[in-house]
């Protein structure tokens, strides 16, 4: 009897996780898959989004985190022997965690990945599921490769992911690092998987709390689809010339300025007479200065709403101000084109004011 | 909507400005031992305030009357010629009381006495027998800007020659001294508005009103978020209605809010070549609506602003109002 081919992922119950791990199931209908399994509840919620893929999918309970990713040793032996690839996709995507806590679970968890993989071996490929914003506090056009760390960093999610990716690739394996930018919604339909902080963000401007933002109006800010990043993954695993690359999943050169997002989000809020007879300004892009003069105001003296709201976007909002745009050359030569942002961009805006921010049932599902 | 000026036209201009303090004055740091402020005075200190007049014994009315006394008196003219007077700030009877007897004064405008007006009893007091008088309210800190604006347009349309708009407040001690981290001070300040001048004449103006932000305590914070970008688009509108370009302002003449907004909002209008007259924060405090003009007339007097410099006047006010005036000095 021949084993089936297998996969292991973690982070499957994870926005990009699931969606990759759909992906793979459905594009080879021979393949099975290990999950990585710490929160049985997630998983469960997730296995039944899969529906009868789940039926190829053999979770394995374990922790990142832990040495061994705290797997059984037996079980272990076994994902060892049967694994031909891995995609790392867990990770804490919080902005406003401390560095320790963000290496913790994002820098050590990718090290016990690459350790397990090191010991698989049949291992073709390991799939790091990074972010474009590893760049940090970087500027101009940043490459699909290192582009170090001098610039600093906006966060420790940034931070914790970057140094992940030195891990990767100090390793002696095929790995391929993937860099998504910001997940906005699941399609050009606009449909919303999860709420961000760029949602949120927005959430803030609807409510007409946003006095001003950082930037310049002719600023890119990079925005993409799951669908599109799912399936680029699920390429990047079987891609013959992938190995040994660093891929931006992102908008490029197409993604909109700072600008164009903010008048798009204005006019879909004005489509609402109530929104519309309330009268709030737009709001103004200014220089990261002012806007950190705003900011330190209303932490010494605002209430307790306001300071929360600033406080809340304090770990994205800087990255706005840092204007870059990310090459996707070796994206490009791999990969279908990614969807252009103008085609979901409003009706995302449109999605997140029908469902009030996750407040009613279509982020859930 | 604005007004602008057109070429051919005449243009109103600000002949004469005067104001009035009470005796009294406290600073920053008594007004917290007083329990009179919300926040910390070092706070208030950090933002500019140092010390602010305090109403005891004299009423609203007191302090109106003599800023407009000095004013006629200053400008030397025919009292005869003043075709237009009009009142704006503390309100009705509550005027004609001290600041130690303003519950008094409020339980008045629930009786007969709410008729008593103070508009009126100035025209009389200050011999204006051609002067077509009324009150303006509910402008808050805008109410000088605003009624100087109706005068403007009163000139224009009616051929008013000559009009004064006084406005006068203060504080109830029940009320404290703080609104939104301003300390809060109590003036009367009178303007003399006439129909042709070639100095200090008023070019532009714009109101933006936004009813949304009626209730003050409730939307506090969406009041504060609003504050910048639309006194922004306000100024900025002001000055393309006087046909000006931003590099053409030379001054900024501010109500005398927080230092810091004033600096968050410079960062956010950029106006290169204009100086922002901040003098009077420290030492006045916030006058509700006599600010623009007391600081118009000390930038003046202080030799800063010359003649033909360009200058614009902008204030928030609760409502909400916000509002821009161009002169050119």
């Amino acid at each position: 009897m021949t084993i089936p081919e297998k996969v292991f992922i973690t982070g499957a119950s994870g926005l990009v996780g699931e969606a990759v791990l759909r992906q793979l199931l459905t594009r080879n209908p021979a393949l099975e898959a290990f999950v990585l399994v710490r929160n049985d509840l997630r998983w469960q919620l997730a296995s039944r989004r899969l529906g009868p893929l789940a039926t190829r999918v053999i979770p394995v309970s374990g922790d990142a985190t832990l040495p061994g990713l705290g797997l059984d040793p037996l079980l272990r032996k076994r994902v060892e022997c049967e694994t031909v690839s891995i995609v790392h996709a867990a990770a804490d995507t919080s902005f406003s965690r401390s560095l320790d806590h963000s290496r913790f679970i994002n820098t050590l968890g990718t090290y016990h990945v690459t350790e397990l993989a090191s010991l698989c071996p049949d291992l073709t490929r390991l799939v790091y599921v990074s972010t474009a914003f590893v760049a940090g506090r970087g500027t101009g056009t940043m490459l699909e490769c290192d582009n170090g760390a001098d610039a600093g960093w906006v966060n420790a999610y940034e931070q914790s992911k970057y140094e992940a990716e030195g891990c990767v690739r100090a390793s002696n394996l095929p790995w391929v690092i993937a860099r998504p930018s910001t997940i906005v919604c699941r399609s050009t339909e606009g449909e919303i998987p999860q709420i961000n902080a760029v949602h949120r963000a927005l959430r803030v401007y609807h409510r007409g709390l946003a006095a001003m933002i950082p930037g310049d109006r002719v600023y890119k800010f990079d925005v993409i689809t799951s669908s599109y990043v799912a399936a680029a993954i699920a390429t990047l695993v079987q891609h013959p010339n992938a190995a040994g690359q660093t891929v931006h999943l992102c908008s490029g050169r197409r993604a909109l300025t700072l600008g164009e997002m903010l008048d798009a989000a204005y006019d879909v809020w004005t489509e609402c007479p109530v929104w519309r007879k309330c009268g709030f300004e737009r709001t103004v892009i200014t220089d990261a200065e002012t806007y950190e003069m705003f900011e330190r105001a209303v932490m010494e003296t605002g209430d307790v709403r306001l300071r929360s709201v600033i406080s809340s976007l304090s770990h994205f909002i800087p990255q706005l101000a840092l204007p870059k745009v990310f090459d996707t050359s070796v994206a490009e030569s791999l990969l279908d084109p990614a969807p252009d942002p103008a085609l979901y961009w409003k009706p995302m805006l449109r999605r997140l004011l029908e469902n009030n921010w996750g407040q009613s049932q279509e982020v859930a599902a | 909507m604005p007004f602008s000026k057109q070429d051919g036209q005449n243009t109103p201009a600000i002949a004469g400005i005067s104001y009035a303090f009470p005796a009294g004055s406290r600073t920053v740091a008594e007004l917290a031992k007083e329990r009179q402020l919300s926040s910390s005075p070092e706070t208030l200190q950090s933002f500019g305030f140092g010390s602010v007049h305090v109403a005891v014994e004299e009423s609203p009315y007191d302090l109106a009357l003599a800023a407009s006394t000095r004013l006629l008196d200053e400008a030397g003219i025919d009292r005869s010629s003043v075709g237009l007077l009009i009142y704006g700030g503390t309100p009705g009877y509550m005027s004609f009381v001290s600041a130690e007897q303003a519950e008094e004064g409020a339980a008045g405008l629930c009786t007969m006495s709410r008729f008593k007006y103070p508009a009126s009893r100035l025209q009389y007091d200050l011999d204006l027998p051609n002067a077509w008088t009324f009150a303006v309210d509910q402008l808050a800190c805008t109410t000088l800007l605003g009624a100087a604006r109706v005068a403007r347009s009163l000139c224009l349309t009616e051929g008013i020659e000559r009009a004064l708009c006084v406005s006068s407040d203060f504080f109830p001690v029940n009320a404290g001294r703080e609104a939104i981290f301003n300390c809060t001070s109590d003036a009367a300040c009178a303007v003399l508005i006439e129909r042709n001048g070639e100095r200090n004449r008023l070019v532009s103006a714009t109101t933006v009103t936004k009813g949304y932000y009626w209730d003050v305590d409730a939307l506090r914070d969406e009041i504060v978020a609003s504050y910048f970008p639309t006194a922004r688009h306000v100024m900025l509108r002001t000055i393309a209605d006087a046909g000006w370009a931003p590099g053409d302002v030379d001054w900024i003449i501010p109500h005398n809010v927080s230092m810091r907004s004033w600096q968050i909002l410079s960062g956010l209008i950029r106006l290169p070549n204009a100086r922002l007259f901040t003098d009077n924060i420290a030492r006045h405090g916030h006058t509700l609506a006599g600010d623009n003009f007391i600081n118009y007339r000390d930038a003046i007097d202080g030799g800063c602003i010359e003649p033909g410099q360009r200058v614009v006047l902008f204030a928030y006010g609760f409502g909400a109002q916000w509002t821009g005036v161009a002169v050119e000095a």
